[in-house]
């Protein structure tokens, strides 16, 4: 009963046009407007030449020349060192040849004529390495057969939390408008989500009160349709996901499991959204349609979806807002797993997204137990 | 043969202020074809929608095949069929899926399942329309597809509510031939309607409503008894004088009429030859006269007499 349940369900979703627009081609053709309108702009900007450093070596130190070694070679290489003594060094660095003077052995040190974004690179490496400096060590003290994965994983995190933070947020501020778009496409899991009681409770379809004078129980077409909305929504994100990377070429990080998996909860997170807004009020379905979707752009518009710094200024003057924004939750996620590689708070988006699933669910599931209504 | 399948003991249900049944009750037996006759508000569909147990209702007492109904009936609802008053159809599945679809809902073996779909679809006749989606379907078509997806898992009992609102005069004979086959198979029908005509036309016994209330039930010789109307006498006749009708309105049997200048109306209780008196009175006075015509009582009269007002709505 539940796979016949099912196999209509899903059928009818996909033939209704207005989801499959409003869930695929919408994102879509939105994706292909950003990168056609922004994806000039920003992409300069994150396209960076090696930093040209030297590099004067006070005492022999093989963990640097290691490290300094995985960061200047490949296709995008992070600096341009040249070693040479110090005299040397210093006339570089006053024809500008140079944005800056490392002096290796020990703890890193760095000389810097300038501000620009060359020399907050090699602030930032310096600072990470003398960080990760007892690591490296320890590691080639303990286990020498290991230090090559250590300096490499090191380059890799120092590499791009570098460029980040030498962009002053501009990439940030491209990638989240895709990554608010996935959060609109997940949040769109709503007008999924308000099928669920449409079809399912007696007074607000002739269809569901037909369905109630049947010998099916109840709560399995509920749970029909539920799982059918979550399919299809699970479809569209991955579509959605798919899309954005590998069409459109937008760097989603090298997480790409986790940003499908993220993607995913954030659509579920949607469908319980609409699942409550279907179940908690007796308007009329197309009244409900539109609450779904004013909240789901209201949601998008303060995670920055139009307007790409609204979340700082949020950050700043209501904090609270950004961290049970289903929008900003899905976008930050998504965001704190690319771009700072910050796992802690990740973690704790993800957990928000998934209580507030639950609790969204639980909610709707007790809106919807009445089995007789007092009209139809 | 007299199994009691429907009984249903004093219900009342409130919208609000507004009395919707008060204290309404109906016992049907196996093998009628149950019309419930009303104007438009007089509370049918909200009477079957409590005997559905969709409805919540203030009091009163539903059996069916004399079971208490609930929501949670399920053994009892696996054999009614329903179709309700507003279609109940998928826009986006075709003919063919959702009768298969609401026939599933009751059916889960497939094969079986796919007899009793095909089986269907002959019935109303949809045999050329089945990828169609409803969209495409006329108002009768439309009907005959809601219809579908409520018999065919073959019910014992089957409830339609006003299935022919709507529907061209094909369609609905189609529909009502239908209704008497079922019925000829072996189910009870229970049938409502605002039109008198076709409740005259297949059901085996009536109840006539009007806000909430049963005002009379039987068969339809039985309701047409139990009113004074025998006969209603038309006559096209211009220039009666009053003193012609005074004539008329005193012969016996005669308890009422109407002259507009050109149609005289006699409504005559009992008694026989009350045509040919009437004729003898328009001779005796050297009228001449154009058509004649003398109607049976329809239960149209039967509404008139008991609630002082005309059952149809003027404009069907
Ligand atoms: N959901 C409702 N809320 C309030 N009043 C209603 C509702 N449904 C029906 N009614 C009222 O109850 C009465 C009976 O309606 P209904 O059962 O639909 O009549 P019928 O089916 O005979 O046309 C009408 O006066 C109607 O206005
Ligand atoms: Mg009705």
């Amino acid at each position: 009963m539940f796979l016949h349940h099912l196999k209509y369900d899903i059928l009818s979703m996909l033939r209704t046009k207005a989801l499959v627009i409003w869930l695929i081609i919408f994102p879509i053709v939105l994706g292909i407007f950003f990168k056609v309108a922004f994806g000039s702009v920003y992409e300069k900007e994150i396209k960076f030449d090696a930093v040209p450093a030297a590099v004067v070596e006070e005492e022999e130190d093989p963990y640097f020349a290691a490290a300094a070694k995985a960061l200047s070679e490949g296709d995008d290489p992070f600096m341009e060192l040249t070693y040479t003594d110090e005299k040397e060094a210093l006339s570089l660095l006053k024809n500008g040849k140079v944005k800056g003077i490392i002096y290796a052995g020990g703890e890193l040190r760095l000389s810097v004529a300038g501000s620009g974004s060359g020399e907050t690179m090699l602030k930032v490496f310096a600072d990470s390495y003398n960080a990760q400096r007892k690591v490296i060590v320890d590691t080639a003290e303990n286990d020498p057969a290991r230090l090559p994965k250590v300096i490499e994983a090191l380059s890799q995190e120092i590499s791009p939390a570098t460029k980040v933070s030498v962009t002053d947020g501009n990439t940030d501020l491209y990638n989240q408008f895709f990554f608010n778009l996935l959060a609109m496409v997940a949040l769109y899991g709503s007008l999924l989500g308000i099928n669920i009681t449409l079809y399912n409770q007696a007074d607000l379809s002739p269809i569901s009160a037909r369905k109630s004078c049947s010998p099916a129980h109840r709560f399995t077409g509920l749970l029909a349709t539920l799982v059918s909305c979550i399919l299809m929504e699970t479809v569209c994100m991955t579509i959605s996901v798919t899309f954005l990377r590998f069409v459109l070429d937008v760097d989603l990080g090298k997480h790409m499991g986790l940003v499908y998996l993220t993607s995913i909860l954030g659509g579920i997170l949607g469908v319980a959204i609409g699942f409550f807004i279907g179940a908690c009020n007796s308007f009329s379905f197309n009244t409900k349609v539109g609450i779904s979707m004013v909240f789901s752009m209201l949601a998008c518009f303060l995670s920055g979806l139009m307007i790409g710094n609204i979340k700082p200024f949020i950050q700043q003057h209501c904090p609270i807002v950004n961290d049970i924004n289903p929008a900003a939750l899905i976008s930050d996620s998504i965001y704190c797993l690319n771009i700072c590689s910050d796992y802690r708070r990740f973690t704790i988006k993800i957990v928000t997204m998934a209580a507030m699933t639950a609790v969204l669910m639980i909610l709707g599931l007790i809106c919807t137990r009445r089995k007789k209504y007092a009209s139809l | 043969m007299e199994n009691t399948v429907v009984k249903i003991d004093s219900l009342v249900k409130r919208y609000g202020d507004l009395i919707a049944l008060d204290h309404f009750s109906l016992e049907i037996k196996e093998g009628e074809i149950f019309g419930l006759l009303g104007p438009n508000g007089s509370g049918k569909t909200t009477t079957i929608n409590c005997l559905l147990s969709l409805l919540a209702f203030d009091k009163g007492d539903i059996k069916i095949f004399g079971k208490e109904m609930t929501p949670t009936s399920y053994d009892i609802k696996k054999d009614i069929g329903v179709i309700m008053q507003n279609v109940a159809v998928f826009d986006e599945l075709t003919v063919y899926e959702n009768i298969d679809y609401f026939c599933g809902l009751y059916i889960t073996d497939k094969a079986e399942r796919k007899k009793c779909v095909d089986e269907a679809v002959r019935f109303v006749g949809l045999e050329d329309f089945l990828k169609f989606r409803p969209k495409k379907l006329s108002g009768g078509l439309l009907r005959r597809l809601n219809i579908a997806c409520g018999i065919a898992h073959k019910p014992k009992l089957i409830i339609l509510d006003e299935p022919t609102v709507a529907v061209d005069p094909q369609s609905r004979n189609k529909i009502l031939e239908g209704i008497q086959e079922l019925n000829a198979r072996g189910a009870t029908v229970i049938y409502t309607s605002h039109y008198m005509e076709e409740v005259e036309k297949i059901c085996t016994r009536i109840a006539i409503m009007d806000k909430g209330k049963k005002i009379a039930e039987g068969t339809k010789d039985q309701l047409k008894r139990m009113i004074k109307n025998t006969e209603t006498i038309t006559v096209e006749v211009l220039g009666l004088t009053d003193e012609v009708i005074s004539q008329i309105a005193g012969l016996p049997h005669i308890y009422d009429h109407s002259y507009d200048g050109s149609l005289l109306t006699v409504f005559c209780s009992g008694g026989k030859h009350n045509l040919i008196r009437v004729m003898e009175v328009l001779q005796k006075n050297d009228l001449s006269f154009g058509r004649v015509y003398t109607e049976l009582p329809t239960l149209n009269d039967v509404f008139l007499e008991v609630t002082g007002k005309a059952l149809r709505d003027k404009e069907d």
